[in-house]
């Protein structure tokens, strides 16, 4: 009976060892493990993350199969996929976020661009005041109107009379 | 449209919840989350719906309180989709997780996990500092998850020959520590 005992196979040699670290993984990031599956991080960070892949089945088992995925051309998704995913943020959305239109940046409360703003506000009331004054002003347009107003209004009274003096004449 | 063009999405307009921004997003990462989705689910054996679902799921993670998760993404630590596919494999086992039905032919199932260990033997372990965290790696996903060279290569951003060389090396140092003949 031989006593030389059989090489292992690779395989089988490792399958008969377990690795040292038998503590529990490190907790990984979602940044960091993305990081890492793009061969984005220096050495130590890296080797920090291969031992907790190589610590965890679960996370082995991701890595193989986002790098493959990654690296594959991508079929098309069903359409309500996108359907549904794009209903869930609406035009609503949008408008919790407050625009900022001229008469809030003009009155804001804050000091920014407070020089900027002084100067639009002083042109707006120059230009409102010059253009008021070239069109007479308030006084001179409210006289007019009370002029126009206690006017007689004896036109249509003054063509009737000549023509009611024209067909007299005429003897109808 | 594919992964180069969901790089580019712009990422301030979207946080702010701009709906263009949002559906330009949508349509750019709808075709990698489905992938990773699907790929995730296929060992549980879901149905398509669940499928839609747990790909909703996702986009509902990235638009919540105000797109809270989507702020927490850093561009230069890395590129959108990889991170994308990240969140979406968790989010997807999650999913998996929480139907319990979780199914696989066995077939499909890697030798190693089918094994009963036995408890009675008790395994040599392999000394601290005696392999690299990348060996140990290397060996697990070689003999453990049963890849081949290239998809470790691909995973370790490596060529096939360093894998084989790295591989060889952990060999060889297992073997001496332990005074196996090597093969």
């Amino acid at each position: 009976m031989s006593t030389e005992r059989t090489p292992l196979n690779d395989k089988e040699l490792w399958r008969s060892l377990a690795a040292a670290r038998e503590d529990a993984p490190e907790a990984v990031s979602d940044l960091d493990f993305a990081a890492w599956l793009e061969g984005r991080l220096p050495e130590t960070a890296a080797a920090r993350i291969e031992a907790a892949v190589a610590a965890d089945p679960e996370m082995r088992r991701a890595a193989l199969e986002l790098a493959d995925i990654l690296d594959k051309p991508l079929p098309a998704p069903p359409a309500r996929l996108e359907v549904r995913a794009k209903a869930l943020v609406g035009f609503e959305a949008e408008q919790r976020m407050r625009r900022v239109g001229l008469f809030d940046w003009l009155f804001a409360g804050n000091r920014r661009f407070a020089m900027q703003r002084v100067v639009a506000l002083t042109a707006a009331v120059v230009i409102a005041v010059s253009g008021f004054m070239l069109g007479g002003g308030l006084g001179a347009s409210v006289a007019e109107e009370r002029y126009a107003l206690n006017m007689p209004h004896t036109t249509s009274t003054d063509s009737s009379n000549e023509l009611t003096e024209f067909l007299v004449s005429d003897g109808i | 449209m594919g992964v180069a063009e969901l790089n580019q999405i712009d990422l301030r307009a979207l946080a702010t919840g701009n709906k263009r921004a949002w559906d330009a997003f949508v349509v750019a990462a709808s075709p990698l989350i489905n992938a990773v989705i699907r790929r995730t689910l296929a060992s549980y054996r879901l149905s398509e719906e669940d499928v839609m679902d747990a790909a909703q799921d996702v986009f509902v993670r990235l638009c919540a309180n105000d797109f809270r998760l989507l702020k927490t993404y850093d561009p230069a630590r890395a590129g959108l989709s990889t991170w994308l596919a990240v969140v979406s494999r968790s989010s997807a086992v999650d999913h998996a997780r929480r139907r319990r039905q979780a199914t696989l032919p066995l077939d499909e199932v890697p030798e190693a996990s089918l094994g009963v260990e036995d408890r009675h033997v008790e395994k040599l372990k392999i000394p601290q500092g005696l392999l690299t965290d990348r060996q140990i790696l290397i060996l697990k996903c070689l003999y453990d998850e049963e890849r081949d060279v290239a998809e470790v290569a691909q995973l370790l951003k490596i060529d096939a020959q360093t894998v084989r060389s790295t591989h060889h090396k952990a060999l060889l140092r297992l073997r001496a520590h332990f005074g196996e003949e090597t093969s």
